[in-house]
């Protein structure tokens, strides 16, 4: 099997997977450039242009197959895909990150008091009006233990989740969350219907049942193997959007090469992408167009042991001054990645844009310059020193980057040693501390749940953070990071937590490689989908149709 | 024969599955950490917190009784999850066999019987396409008869059985093609070796007319071997499926075994090699059977040299 694309999830509390695999090109087609030049994702398009034609089909590529539809079990590109595309969440993150109104608006009468009201005529998929009591019981699922969904710890903060009349919804928390909003704005806020899951049972989200949700799309089968498909919604509650393809089919193709050859055979219309080796042929290929995305998620450097050399942070320093980045975005991502300033992805400043852009502009960009790393070594007198990155040569792009990390040590004298583990044994530095005692540190691709750089950011430098392996702590980020989650003005939020980025991108508690962009590969003939990475928690497709010129 | 044959392989299968490095509910949460509250439930559901033989025998008794599991990863009977993809497998291996029998054997006893150019050739093609493993042939037909010339489609099952055999085609010939070149030369051997034998010489030079000397003399004797290394080669077909479902993107039985062994899910890699040892002990047992109608000096039970 060649090119196969491995993804592996991993440790998240509020945020944050885990995708082992990196990627691609880019093809500038700015139909909806980001304003301004001095945005930190110029260039970048959030959306390719709405779609005019109906489409009889489309199929849609994920790099394996969909596992379950349940919201409370969507972990990874597949599942989240497909939920988002058939499903809504309380509140809607835009392709440009922004949280505005999804099936309910909300207002904030205190910092601990959030209100939902459910927008009039919300109705699933069977015309049953959205209640007050759905939303209560959709969002209890996530904590309920007899379920072991994946995301019960993004409600730590939450006292009680009430219907306090038939359209409306009081969640009260226990100190005031401003990252809570963001969450129910992705997986996590999914609204189905109670009587539906009641009725199904164990098998809701399964193959064997069937799921009910709002969206534009609605389920029409789930059939492993041959992918999950969904039908235009003729009765979607919001009457401004008119979906245009009869049947969506999202199908599981593993291989790289079999991808390929779909897109440029028109087998496959459709996929979001990272880590296509054959990305330049898509692009020169006339039945294909390729749009480059803001992407929120980061490739990184996990540091996960604080006791070794890397533990002086001049060391971590020199090493970041000595990787070759601009040489991963070529070679690896064949130029669909960003030179790095901070640890998050510029494509997650979802709030406070303004303030967030100024200050990462403000932040220097991480070159390569050996001359000041060798002097760092030097001052650190840890020259001829050891360390150990875990990685997986099967893993073609994790390998590619401890490639370059070599490199980097070699350059200035640190030895740095490769330990390579299988790729399906790659999952366990994440999540068993045995594996981890052996190395430094190893590569991830991690993103978080929504458009905010604390969102990854509090995974790996919060005392309790679920990425936080080599218990870093420093006060002055974690009290930004606090004070950031309890304020409620966006652009005061934006400060803090630019202030704790901007620390985090000198004392490197994770070194940030390059931040990849989210590519949007589509056949010719269709058009309309979301190119950001807001993909994977709101709906992608509703301006997704033909381009009326065949 | 078949019973012990399942009975020692689903043991060994679902050990080396236990031994194995990884932890199916990392695998189903994608290393999300869990509440230990949902761990706990999770074990408790797949009796994955029970001793190894406990683990086993829990399995096999519920096998026994016709119920295979449920997979961890998709929640649905294991039984269920087989059928629907049983007959792409079937239909690949079957179409495969096909080509290799007839495109084999007759390419075999056609360059048995006759020298020259035809022989010649076919002895250099036998001897490249016996060494390209069935994923390259899988790259080179996608790109030459997918993508070039667009005359069958890349990667999917079709809806309809004339929309399924185009759809297999490409499959079944790049999961044929080392074996067909393996069975087309020892087809040719033995074909070659029985036109040397005594009795052939001495048929042909009482006159005997050539067609009966070659269906009753030749093609008789030279069978048994070709019979061998047919049964050999289509019973790996079985295992090889895998790597040609995954290339064409097949909804068949050898890709999901090789997506649920990397997710840990027991139940499904156990289904699914019953079923593979099963079609594999069955392929064995027609060939024996085979024997035993071309040489009545074998009788079933004993084996051919």
């Amino acid at each position: 099997m060649t090119g196969k694309r491995g993804l592996l999830g991993a440790a998240a509390g509020a945020a944050a997977l885990v995708l082992v695999a990196a990627a691609c090109g880019r093809s500038a087609t700015p139909t909806t450039p980001s304003p301004g030049a001095s945005s930190a994702t110029a260039g970048l398009v959030t959306t390719s242009p709405p779609g005019t034609a109906p489409v009889d089909s489309v199929v849609w590529a994920v790099y394996r197959d969909v596992n379950s539809l349940d919201p409370i079990y969507a972990f990874d590109y597949p599942e989240n895909t497909a939920d988002s595309l058939m499903c809504e969440s309380l509140l809607r993150q835009a392709p440009n990150g922004s949280i505005g109104p999804g099936v309910a608006t909300l207002s904030t009468p205190s910092p601990t008091t959030l209100v939902f009201t459910i927008k009039p005529g919300v109705t699933f998929w069977n015309g049953d009006a959205v209640t007050a009591d759905d939303v209560v019981y959709s969002l209890d699922r996530n904590t309920d233990p007899k379920l072991a969904g994946f995301y019960p710890a993004v409600f730590n903060r939450v006292s009680s989740i009430q219907a306090t009349s038939s359209n409306q919804v009081t969640i009260t928390l226990k100190q005031p969350d401003y990252w809570l909003p963001g969450e129910l704005a992705s997986i996590p806020g999914m609204v189905l219907e109670k009587s539906f899951v009641e009725q199904q049972g164990k098998n809701y989200g399964t193959p064997a049942g069937k799921i009910m949700c709002t969206g534009p799309y609605m389920f029409q089968s789930f059939k492993p193997g041959v992918g999950v498909t969904a039908i235009a919604n003729p009765h979607y509650w919001n009457s401004a959007v008119k979906p245009l393809v009869k049947s969506i089919l999202i199908k599981g193709i593993s291989d790289v090469n079999t991808f390929t050859s779909g897109m440029l055979t028109g087998a496959v219309q459709g996929a979001y992408e990272f880590g296509i080796p054959t990305l330049d042929q898509l692009k020169s290929s006339p039945n294909v167009k390729v749009y480059d995305g803001p992407g929120w998620s980061t490739d990184a450097f996990i540091i996960d042991n604080l006791k070794g050399p890397l533990g002086d942070v001049r060391v971590r320093q020199a090493l970041s001054l000595a990787l070759d980045r601009q040489g991963i975005i070529d070679s690896v991502y064949k130029g669909a990645a960003l030179m790095p300033r901070w640890q998050s992805n510029p494509g997650t400043f979802g709030y406070g844009t303004s303030v967030f852009d100024a200050a990462y502009n403000s932040s220097p960009v991480m070159t390569q310059n050996i001359t000041k790393a060798k002097q760092l070594m030097q001052e650190a007198g840890a020259a001829g020193k050891t360390i150990t990155i875990g990685m997986s040569s099967q893993l073609a792009n994790i390998a590619a980057v401890a490639g370059a990390y070599q490199a980097a040590g070699q350059a200035i004298g640190l030895n740095v040693k490769l330990k390579s583990v299988s790729a399906q044994n790659y999952i366990n530095f994440f999540i068993d501390p045995k594996a981890r005692a052996g190395v430094d540190g190893f590569m991830t691709v991690n993103y978080g749940d929504y458009a905010d750089p604390a969102a990854l950011l509090s995974t790996f430098v919060l005392p309790p953070g679920s990425q936080n392996y080599d218990h870093y702590n420093n006060p002055k980020i974690t009290s930004d990071l606090d004070e950031a989650r309890g304020t409620a003005d966006p652009n005061k939020r934006a400060a803090l937590v630019s202030d704790a980025e901007k620390i985090a991108a000198t004392d490197l508690p994770w070194i940030p490689n390059v931040q990849p962009t989210n590519l949007l590969v589509l056949n010719k003939n269709v058009t309309g989908a979301v190119a950001s990475f807001a993909y994977m928690f709101a709906p992608w497709a509703d301006n997704l149709g033909g381009t009326g010129s065949s | 024969m078949l019973l012990a044959s399942l009975l020692v392989a689903s043991f060994v299968i679902f050990a080396a599955m236990y031994l194995a490095p990884g932890n199916p509910i990392a695998a189903l949460s994608g290393g999300r950490s869990l509440p230990p509250s949902s761990i706990k439930v999770l074990e408790e559901r797949y009796h994955l917190n029970e001793p190894f033989l406990v683990q086993y025998w829990y399995w096999l008794k519920n096998a026994l009784h016709g119920n295979l599991g449920i997979s961890i990863t998709l929640r649905e009977n294991v039984s269920t999850l087989i059928a629907s993809r049983i007959w792409t497998t079937a239909g690949l291996v079957l179409y495969a066999s096909v080509i290799i029998l007839v495109v084999g054997i007759g390419l075999g006893v056609l360059s048995g019987l006759r020298h020259g150019a035809l022989d010649t050739s076919t002895l250099v093609v036998t001897a490249v396409s016996a060494a390209i493993p069935a994923f390259v042939a899988a790259i080179v037909l996608i790109l030459l008869f997918a993508v070039k010339l667009g005359w069958f489609p890349a990667l999917g099952n079709g809806t309809s059985f004339l929309s399924n055999l185009q759809h297999l085609t490409l499959p079944a010939f790049a999961l044929a093609v080392s074996s067909l070149a393996i069975v087309a030369r020892v087809t040719r051997a033995s074909v070659r070796e029985e036109s040397n034998r005594e009795h052939v010489q001495t048929a042909v030079s009482r006159g005997i007319p050539t067609r009966q000397v070659i269906w009753r003399h030749i093609l008789r004797n030279a069978a048994i071997p070709v019979t061998t290394i047919s049964g050999i080669t289509i019973a790996s077909l079985i295992a090889v499926a895998a790597v040609v479902e995954v290339a064409f993107s097949l909804n068949g039985l050898g890709a999901f075994l090789v997506g649920s062994a990397q997710s840990k899910d027991l139940a499904v890699v156990q289904g699914i090699s019953l079923v593979l040892v099963t079609a594999f002990v069955v392929v064995n047992v027609l060939v024996d059977i085979l024997y035993a109608v071309l040489d009545p000096r074998v009788s079933l039970g004993s084996r051919a040299a």
